[in-house]
């Protein structure tokens, strides 16, 4: 099929005109429409924000744009707080993503074993990814709140934490961070779950009959097997765990002492409290540079599993 | 006056209603104790009708009295045929819509919630001057404008330009000392005999006092209340507001002629004070208090405290006066004591939050015209009586008149009907010039604002000591205070 698809353009190449005197094809007038709704929702926004990094932005009577080269740039490379608050952003994501993919690795494996009462518990499983990010914050405000949160009075009575849990640096940084793994524990569950079902029962069953133990399996055969999958759960989440908002909004707002001001929280801060959207535009476009990399980087892992898999 | 070629015997007789009620309004208002050497403004209906059927867009902070009006617009409806739309939010949200709005020549909102610090400062250039409107022999005229309190006059109405007014005091909320009166009461005697002193607040009450009352409490009165203080020290606004009544009682500022930059504005504050003996004496002073204070008070704002405050979680605290409406509908109702704030080595300071509001002069003029009516019938005495007995406000009136009103001055005592006015004397106390206190309103502040109050969470959290707090605020202040310059150069 590869050789067909590659001989049968070169077969046709003597006949082929230059595009202008071809005309449009009937396929790309087809797809104009899409091409430039892509252009109005993604590129214009793009480029625009590219030069508004290379501005100083002027809201008052009108925007207008100052051009300023590489001064954004090169106070981003500069600012200390910046680097503090992709440091935070990195301990996050370790954290966030590393105890998700835990859990819900664990939690799927333990739904696919239960025989009784599946439907209903992958229900209950699966409500917490259903609520909206800012009512999980509020939740969580609601139930750590020191004078009537019921979290912070567990915690007080069992002796284990007596402080304020949003009032403090290392607290509030857990919580923020446990919030977001409450969260979005379950689409990792979901996803490995759904990986899970279709795996062959037959090479279980076999590896079952040959003897092997349960961990046996789950290292040797599943968590293999599953790997394709894992990496897009871990891709889906790492993009999502680099832009986390909501919750820290309406929690700690990136305090206290700056503790939980991830990259996010300070680009919300730059662009929409001190109105300095030049800057914001630059912190911005670096938040997309380290998730297009990221996104390569576990793109290029799946493509070399699937390599290695044919 | 073509419009009155349509209107109905029943709109006519409506409208002579309205009229005459207008007129009545103000010398009813004197004979209860107005200045009543004033003769009562003549207020037509046509003046009032010109832009029957225009819609207006009020953006406001969810505050009380924005509240009132929404919930009760009809008077103004059947004054002026204009209809009025609300948008009520969280102050953050308004700023951005505010400040987007009017960098889109769009002028979606006509009638501003002109925060004097984060909205009026930065962007007074896109507000209309009310003198404009004031003047205009074709508009009704503000009632009487000494009447508005005068140092929320100038600090919520004008900016660097003394001639210009760009909006009119809305509500005043006023940082203020808020205790358990029943908690004080009893344990008055032993407190005077431990501590030396009487705790009920006074003119000569200190912070070095409040720390010690709240130490005491915490030690011998825990079974009545847990703790003997709270303050609103998240990284939040709140922090700056809670901390500047201690930096302004200890004679630290934030910049020289704090007074002024606080009342009137300026374009060029000069160099920031905060790395000055008397500062970090504040910011030591602070960090003492926090440190007694309930532990939770790192995570609370303003909401939080009072919160806590009204679940006898603490007995004593500085919130906004305005609270006072939602305390004496608590369990703790008529157990409040208010009184102005502490006094440091130089004087008390009593934050100041009010906010007035404002004309989009983006908008068309005659849309701007019939903003007008709605900003000085909002602001209007009848106006700012009904907020008060609103159910659902509760507002904190701005014009020194309706304090002298009987029914409002019967109010002061508990049980009353306008909780707010519980408070009427410690306020009037810290709206004198010389115990108010007026943050910078500069146009950088609100990034300065994020500075102080994240330098100060830091010290609070124990990773810095006051005087790097107060360093590392003034570097950031000076920052701030650089780049605002240069995004407004033209």
């Amino acid at each position: 099929m590869a050789v067909t698809t590659q001989k049968a353009p070169a077969a046709s190449a003597p006949h082929r005109r230059p595009l202008l005197r071809r005309g449009i094809s009937f396929e790309a007038k087809m797809l104009a429409p899409a091409i430039l709704v892509l252009a109005a929702v993604s590129i214009f926004p793009f480029v625009y924000i590219i030069v508004m990094s290379l501005s100083q932005v002027k809201l008052i009577g009108g925007i207008s744009f100052d051009w300023v080269g590489l001064d954004n740039w090169s106070r981003l490379i500069s600012d200390n707080a910046v680097w503090v608050s992709w440091l935070r952003s990195i301990v996050f994501f370790v954290l966030s993503v590393g105890l998700e993919m835990f859990l819900g690795i664990g939690i799927a494996l333990a739904i696919y074993e239960t025989r009784r009462g599946r439907n209903i518990i992958t229900s209950l499983v699966l409500m917490p990814m259903f609520m909206a990010p800012v009512i999980v914050g509020l939740l969580g405000r609601f139930l750590t709140d020191s004078t009537y949160g019921l979290y912070a009075w567990l915690l007080d009575q069992t002796g284990l934490y007596n402080g304020d849990i949003l009032g403090s640096t290392t607290s509030a940084f857990i919580a923020v961070t446990l919030m977001d793994v409450w969260e979005w524990t379950p689409l990792i569950a979901l996803i490995v779950l759904a990986g899970l079902s279709s795996m062959p029962k037959a090479v279980l069953e076999a590896a079952e009959m040959d003897g092997a133990s349960y961990w046996a399996r789950l290292r040797d055969i599943v968590l293999p097997m599953l790997s394709g999958v894992l990496i897009v759960a871990l891709l889906i989440r790492s993009m999502d765990a680099i832009r986390y908002f909501d919750i820290i909004t309406n929690t700690t707002n990136g305090g206290p002492a700056d503790a939980t001001k991830i990259i996010p929280i300070r680009l919300y801060e730059t662009a929409f409290r001190f109105f300095d959207l030049g800057y914001a535009a630059a912190i911005g476009l670096s938040m997309l540079a380290v998730t297009i990399v990221m996104a390569n980087l576990f793109l290029r892992i799946l493509n070399k599993r699937k390599g290695l898999a044919q | 006056m073509a419009y009155l070629e349509h209107v109905t015997r029943r709109e006519a007789l409506l409208r002579a209603g309205v009229g005459a009620a207008a007129l009545a309004l103000p010398g009813t208002l004197s004979a209860c104790g107005g200045s009543g050497k004033q003769p009562p403004t003549p207020v037509s209906t046509d003046e009032w009708r010109q832009f029957a059927g225009t819609t207006l867009n009020f953006i406001s902070e969810n505050t009380a009295p924005t509240s009132a009006i929404a919930a009760n617009l009809k008077p103004f409806k059947d004054l002026t045929g204009i209809d009025v739309k609300f948008s009520q939010l969280e102050l953050t949200a308004l700023v951005q819509k505010v400040a987007l709005d009017f960098a889109s020549g769009l002028g979606a909102y006509h009638v501003v919630y002109a925060d004097p610090y984060q909205v009026l400062a930065p962007y007074h250039a896109a507000i209309a001057d009310l003198n404009t409107f004031n003047d205009d022999p074709n508009l009704p005229k503000i009632r009487d404008l000494k009447d508005f309190i005068p140092t929320q006059l100038d600090a919520a109405g004008r900016f660097v330009d003394r001639t210009k007014l760009y909006a009119l005091p809305y509500d005043a909320p006023t940082l203020i000392w808020m205790y358990r009166k029943d908690i004080f009461e009893k344990h008055r005697g032993r407190m005077q005999d431990d501590l030396g002193f009487d705790p009920f607040p006074s003119d000569s009450s200190t912070w070095e006092q409040f720390y010690e009352i709240s130490s005491w409490i915490r030690k011998n009165a825990s079974g009545d209340v847990p703790y003997g203080s709270g303050h609103q020290a998240k990284q939040h606004d709140s922090l700056m507001n809670d901390f500047s009544n201690v930096l302004w009682a200890y004679g630290g500022d934030y910049f020289a002629n704090g007074q002024d930059v606080g009342r009137y504005g300026s374009d060029d504050p000069g160099t920031p004070l905060l790395d000055r003996p008397e500062s970090i004496a504040g910011a030591e002073m602070y960090r003492k208090l926090v440190s007694i204070a309930h532990p939770a008070s790192t995570g609370w704002d303003w909401a939080g405290l009072a919160e806590a405050f009204m679940a006898g979680q603490v007995a004593m605290g500085a919130e906004w006066h305005e609270f006072a409406a939602g305390i004496e509908k608590s369990k703790i109702a008529g157990k409040v004591g208010y009184a102005r704030l502490p006094r440091g080595p130089k004087r008390s300071a009593n934050m100041y939050g009010g906010t007035g509001i404002a004309i989009n002069a983006v908008t068309p003029i005659r849309e701007q015209k019939a903003a007008w009516l709605f900003v000085n019938w909002a602001t209007s005495p009848e106006t700012q009586l009904s907020n008060l007995k609103s159910k659902v406000g509760g507002g904190t009136p701005t014009r020194q008149s309706i304090y002298r009103l009987p029914e409002v001055e019967a109010a002061r005592k508990p049980p009353s009907a306008m909780p707010n006015v519980l408070t009427t004397d410690a306020v009037f106390e810290a709206w004198t010039p010389q115990n108010i206190g007026l943050r910078p309103k500069i146009a950088a502040w609100n990034e300065c604002d994020t500075v102080i109050f994240t330098e100060l969470s830091k010290m609070l959290s124990g990773s810095q000591s006051p005087e790097d707090c107060m360093r590392n605020a003034k570097n950031g202040f000076e920052g701030a205070i650089g780049r605002a310059a240069a995004l407004r150069k033209q």
